[in-house]
């Protein structure tokens, strides 16, 4: 507190309560007997402390009623419900209770309630978020959002796989140098090989890899355009027919996807949504005309 | 968890003290009263904690929050709540004609022994609100006649003009 000689009274109070540290105790027990006035205080505040303690020291030793016994670990609902709710306690001081008892309960109800949901919630997006972060790895570029629930969808596993490997130092298993052995292994590996040309919308073919997908490994090309964004044609062999036969862009995330050949074909790129319906649209009259395809 | 039950099952140690407390809070309204107060409040934390509301790390924080509870449940229903049975010995009387927020700061610095620290926590208010509050209860239970006869007024002026001088 104060190195200063000056007591304040603030000091005499802290010293009946204890709140002094030895030194400062020390210098207040000295003004103390310098002041007899300030020590009568202290006296007098010692006197107050005894007189409350003696009043009420008693009823700490009674032994407490039953209806207190483990009160904080009773849940109020087992043991008041049933009694709470009627009109026993009418007329009685206590007659109010019940209701206010059974509003608390009903309260304390929507809150577990609330919380339990919110905490199923919570576990799940955890469990996602991880799933998500392990899939992604880690990267100090920036990626395009991937919400953990698209990996549900093929636009949701193409935005993964972009993100996994369209900022890496090695995008590509395999240069497109090598077209023809890239085209072998896709064919072999995904069962589809078409290399789509983008060339006149500035994107240049850079690659190609095998990329995790749900029945079978998926595909994914990568093109780059001259300023370094690399926009990526993920295929995965489709199983279901319900989903769009035309390129159209997915919502939030820059992604465009159609169906052809029996192929989930998803192309994800940080480019306008217009410059990525193009390429899209492109790039799907490119697979459907592409003599390759099964 | 087992933490949570170990506290859970501390808390009804604390139960002598709690009803102490109350009954002083109470100040002579009522040992009902008092008693329905540590029930409650007890309940509550109990609640709270089961529901993972509330944390405690250990018991001594769980206590505190029973003594919060407690006393934020007076001050709603000490409101509405008798008044002082007459022929209460006078230091019950002093303390029944105090705000309840002063009472609630010395029962708790001077009964209970909680240091000023916990003791602020408990009512909720800053450290120096609970010293304002303490000095103020104890200078008002010294002029009902509990302070020494030796001493005049003087002297608490003396006190109070040492810390403007500051």
């Amino acid at each position: 507190m104060k190195s200063s000689g000056f007591i304040e009274e603030s000091d005499l109070h802290a010293l009946v309560d204890g709140e002094l540290d030895p030194e400062r105790r020390r210098k207040v027990e000295d003004h103390l007997l310098q002041h007899p006035e300030h020590a009568a205080l202290v006296e007098g505040w010692r006197r107050q402390n005894a007189a409350l303690r003696a009043a009420f020291e008693p009823v700490a030793h009674e032994t407490p009623p039953l209806s207190l016994k483990d009160a904080a670990s009773r849940a109020p609902a087992s043991t008041q419900g049933p009694i709470e709710t009627g009109a026993i306690h009418w007329g009685r001081p206590g007659a109010s209770r019940p209701a206010q008892r059974l509003d608390d309960l009903r309260a304390q109800r929507r809150r577990q309630a609330m919380l339990s949901t919110l905490l199923t919630l919570l576990t799940g997006a955890a469990v996602a978020g991880l799933a998500a972060l392990v899939f992604v790895g880690r990267h100090e570029t920036p990626r395009p959002p991937v919400a953990a629930s698209f990996t549900q969808s093929y636009a949701g596993r193409a935005g993964l796989t972009y993100a996994t490997y369209a900022s890496d130092a090695r995008p590509v298993e395999i240069d497109i140098s090598r077209r023809g052995e890239l085209a072998a292994w896709l064919q072999e590996r995904v069962g589809f090989s078409s290399t789509p040309d983008l060339a006149d919308l500035g994107l240049r073919l850079i690659g190609g890899r095998v990329a995790p997908g749900v029945a079978a490994p998926a595909g994914l090309l990568i093109y780059e355009r001259a300023d370094g964004a690399r926009v990526g044609l993920y295929f995965e062999r489709a199983e279901a027919a319900n989903a769009p036969q035309a390129p159209r862009a997915g919502q939030g995330v820059s992604a465009v996807e159609w169906r052809a050949a029996g192929f989930a074909f998803v192309l994800v790129g940080p480019l306008s949504s217009e410059e990525m319906q193009a390429a899209g649209e492109r790039a799907a009259r490119a697979v459907s005309a592409a003599p390759d395809a099964p | 968890m087992s933490r949570k039950a170990g506290i859970l099952e501390g808390l009804g140690g604390v139960v002598p003290a709690l009803r102490r407390y109350a009954r002083a809070l109470c100040a002579g309204a009522g040992q009902a009263l008092s008693d329905e107060l540590v029930q409650s409040a007890l309940q509550s934390v109990g609640a709270r904690i089961r529901a993972r509301e509330l944390r405690p790390a250990d018991l001594d924080e769980a206590r505190v929050e029973a003594y919060a509870a407690l006393t934020a449940m007076a001050t709603k229903r000490l409101a509405a709540a008798p008044r002082t049975a007459p022929r209460q010995p006078p230091i019950v009387q002093g303390l029944a004609e105090l705000s309840l927020d002063d009472r609630a700061a010395l029962l708790l610095v001077a009964l209970e022994g909680f240091g000023y620290d916990a003791a602020a926590r408990i009512v909720g208010a800053p450290r120096e609100t609970l010293l304002a509050r303490l000095t103020r209860a104890r200078a008002a239970l010294a002029a009902d006649g509990l302070r020494p006869p030796s001493v005049d007024t003087g002297a608490r002026r003396a006190a109070a003009h040492l810390r403007v001088v500051k």
